[in-house]
């Protein structure tokens, strides 16, 4: 049946090329799921969103080797 | 013959990982291992470099302004790297050693077998294989240097097993005698017989998206990571580099990684921001929110975590493989996995 | 019993009036431009090795008629939808007809999806078109502007089918140079061999057509070999030119004369399955290839060779059925294209491939003396975009090899 698994990396592109089918592009290599510029209820705000993208993702038939951004 | 040489920031000298977000920039002359290429007889006429985070995570404008310089300069050939086992490092000399090529430079590059940045270059440039550390620098320049030469003066380049390069991978259309229909009724023959032939077999990795969960808010979700995020100190020691192991750990009434708590002994990037805040290598802090806001069914109760660090994609697919087991026989049907 | 009766062409020229053949040339005559949704259509004939390259090529389709009854051909586009056809076929040999269309041009927004769709006659693209030694009737339709895509498309390929019709009907009573027999299936104990039949139908446009009316709801189904080789599978899908089926696949399909040949000699041919790719949403996949399945089981097929439409998704449907015939003890072979980054998926019962060519792989620019049918581009284009070049039903020579 497969694990559904999304893979959150800001190079999906090297994600891809090893066979990922599900990839969200994160905010950096030293913090994919954070960001240090922001004040902290921004970016815990962010971090909700970066998740609940990521689970929709989960919830979502997708192509071969799909990229999707966190904003839509 | 004029010469371009691509390094990353550390080559380059430009700083270590906190330079790795630099602008690309252009030197005159040989820099750092480019030295060594005028020491194996390759005059090197202009370096450019580039912070490794920088051109991964700004591809686009990295490259077009990588590419506006070579054709500034004109090289007879481009060098790139070598890279050694740095992923990053690896992936930005493989796309813009395959970007290059197409608009018709010489490029060759080297590093380890495994780069991502092998798999980047689609087989466009050459790749000399190269050790994963800086050990294997003396060894590399000379083939790099040598195969630099002779590509920048149009001559013919043998096979890979006769001139020390990867093989390039490159699948190239031939127009043959019988049609695709009169071979694959041929092939179905001849298995139907017992003997079973491909004309062409998956490379690594290809597998068909597993399908939707169907009720998120019933699932259960598992934290994996290759950040190396791990307990505050190590105390299972997880290598920070080539680790051959993974490392599992409970997060029973763990709200959040905090930095009292967690740290990350990835050696491949500048830790310093995760560490203040660990949920920004794995975001638990946001899955316990939506936890108890029955978005989601719930967390398994273990972190999966090792550090991707120049490990091979054969050993990456056999964590792979052992966390799935672990996961399947826990009824876990969906995964985030962080990476860095 | 299929019959198809050939008759060569030796020269092709435009000429007025009827359309008419003897002594092994055919003169076109005036072409009905067909109805108020065409403002234009233009007629020319490009001979194998000309300089020119033809662009926005939507289909080539073989002049071929019904003999019993021409009326009926090409059932439910220009003949009526219920019609048995294929028994005894009339086939023109020499010359194909390739409708023209540049929707970008005419102003459908949509187009700009197409990737391209060329036809080399010379040049280095030219060895990748599986019909380079046949003269071209390129009918170029302009629509008028405003029509809904959809019903210029109809209009296109109702002429279009239409004038193969004609062009073949002019033979009728006349001599063939060879007739090709197929069947009667004879008993025994071989292997019993379907085909299944990958399409694609999301829409106009993107389309194909079974007895004029799109392929979606209807698919799969065991489609008789006189429906396939008779014209009731009609291409209207217009974009992925080097992986899509134009219509041609269909009338002669190399896999399908490849089974009846091998028939009641090395196997037992069970018949063809018309199914679909593209399908919504991995339940919808695995349904439609459970369903490839019961189909090929009450064939009694014991092996099955499936065809894939296109690139992307596509794959997954094919790999989907692989895996369900294997696991049903259903032998397969299948055949799917390649690109730079490999295939596009795969499972681990997929062990028997062919490889209709590596469609990222460029052809090399090439200078044409005249462009039909679009804006000519500069540099090298892939083989992805050469028409019917990696037709993954199996009608081309290509083949992808290590470098």
């Amino acid at each position: 049946m497969g694990i559904a698994t999304v893979v959150i990396t800001a190079l999906p592109t090297i994600a891809q090329m090893v066979g990922a089918n599900r990839v969200l592009r994160g905010v950096s290599i030293t913090h994919p799921t954070g960001d240090p510029s922001l004040g902290p209820a921004e970016e815990r705000a962010l971090r909700r969103r970066i998740v609940e993208r990521a689970l929709e993702m989960l919830a979502t038939d997708v192509d071969p080797r799909t990229v999707w951004e966190v904003s839509s | 013959m004029k010469v371009v040489h691509y390094l990353n920031q550390f080559f380059a000298g430009l700083g270590a990982e906190e330079a790795a977000r630099h602008e690309p920039i252009r030197l005159e002359g040989p820099q750092g291992p480019g030295k060594g290429l005028v020491a194996a007889g390759l005059q090197v006429d202009i370096t450019l470099a580039c912070g490794d985070d920088y051109f991964g995570e700004h591809e686009t404008e990295a490259l077009g302004w990588l590419l506006d310089r070579l054709s500034d300069e004109a090289p007879d050939v481009l060098i790139c790297g070598p890279a050694f086992g740095s992923g990053r490092y690896g992936y930005a000399c493989g796309v813009l050693g395959r970007e290059a090529a197409r608009r018709g430079y010489a490029v060759v590059t080297a590093m380890t077998q495994d780069n991502p940045g092998v798999i980047a270059a689609e087989g466009a440039a050459y790749i000399v294989p190269t050790t994963s550390n800086v050990a294997g620098m003396r060894a590399a320049l000379p083939t790099i240097a040598d195969l630099a030469t002779r590509l920048a003066n149009g001559e013919t380049i043998g096979s890979p097993e006769e001139e020390g390069y990867l093989p390039r991978g490159l699948r190239r259309n031939e127009i043959v005698e019988r049609t695709a229909a009169a071979r694959a009724v041929e092939l179905l023959l001849a298995k139907i017989g017992g003997e079973t032939r491909t004309e062409v077999a998956p490379s690594a990795g290809r597998v068909t998206p597993a399908p939707k969960v169907a009720d998120i808010s019933a699932a259960t979700i598992a934290l994996v990571t290759e950040s190396g995020c791990v307990p505050l100190g190590n105390p299972d020691r997880l290598p920070t580099r080539h680790s051959n192991v993974w490392l599992r750990y409970r997060l029973d009434g763990v709200g959040s990684l905090g930095s009292d708590g967690y740290e990350s002994v990835h050696a491949g990037f500048d830790t310093t921001a995760a560490n203040v805040d660990p949920n920004r290598l794995v975001p638990l802090d946001a899955m316990r929110e939506l936890e108890r806001e029955n978005a989601v069914g719930g967390l398994y109760e273990e972190l999966f975590t090792t550090s991707g660090v120049d490990t091979p994609v054969a050993v990456a697919a056999t964590f792979g493989c052992e966390m799935a087991e672990v996961l399947v026989s826990a009824g876990v049907r969906a995964v985030i996995l962080t990476g860095t | 019993m299929i019959e198809i009766a050939a008759f060569r062409i030796e020269e092709a020229l435009l000429g007025q009036g009827l359309p008419s053949f003897a002594d092994g040339k055919l003169v076109v005559g005036d072409i009905a431009a067909g109805d108020e949704t065409l403002r234009e259509m233009r007629a020319r004939i490009v001979a194998p090795g000309e300089a020119v390259r033809i662009e926005n090529a939507l289909d080539v389709v073989l002049p071929t008629c019904d003999a019993a009854d021409p009326g009926v051909s090409f059932p439910g586009v220009v003949g009526p939808h219920g019609a048995a056809v294929g028994e005894r076929l009339n086939r023109l040999e020499g010359l194909v007809v390739v409708p023209v269309c540049d929707w970008l041009a005419a102003g459908y927004a949509q187009a700009e999806e197409f990737p391209g769709s060329y036809i080399d006659r010379d040049g280095p693209g030219a060895a990748l078109d599986p019909w380079r030694s046949e003269s071209m009737l390129v009918l170029e339709f302009i629509p008028v502007p405003g029509t809904p895509a959809g019903e210029a498309d109809a209009s296109i390929r109702k002429v279009t089918l239409g004038v193969a019709r004609d062009l073949a009907a002019t033979t009728l009573g006349k001599q063939a140079d060879r007739v090709e027999v197929f069947g009667p299936t004879p008993a025994g104990a071989l292997p019993r061999v379907c085909a299944i039949l990958q399409a694609g139908s999301e829409g106009p446009l993107l389309d194909t057509y079974l007895r004029g009316r799109p392929l979606l709801d209807q698919a799969p189904l065991v489609l008789p070999i006189e429906d396939l080789f008779g014209g009731a599978v009609t291409a209207g899908a217009y974009d992925w030119a080097g992986m899509r089926n134009p219509t041609a696949c269909y009338q002669s399909s190399a896999l399908i004369r490849e089974l009846l040949a091998r028939d009641g000699r090395e196997l037992s041919f069970a018949g063809a399955i018309l199914t679909l790719g593209y399908l919504d949403g991995a339940e919808a996949k695995r349904e439609m290839a459970a369903h490839n399945v019961e189909l090929a089981v009450s064939l009694r097929a014991q092996a099955a060779v499936c065809t894939t439409f296109e690139s992307g998704n596509s794959h997954t449907d094919t790999m989907l059925t692989v895996q369900a015939l294997e696991r049903a003890g259903v032998r397969t072979v299948a055949l799917v294209a390649e690109t730079n980054g490999g295939l596009t998926d795969h499972v681990p019962e997929a062990d028997c491939l062919v490889s209709t060519g590596n469609e990222d792989e460029s052809v090399a620019a090439w200078t044409p003396d005249e462009t039909i049918g679009g804006a000519a581009p500069l540099g090298p284009i892939p083989a992805a975009l050469h028409l019917g070049a990696l037709t993954q039903m199996g009608d081309a020579r290509l083949q992808a090899v290590p470098a």
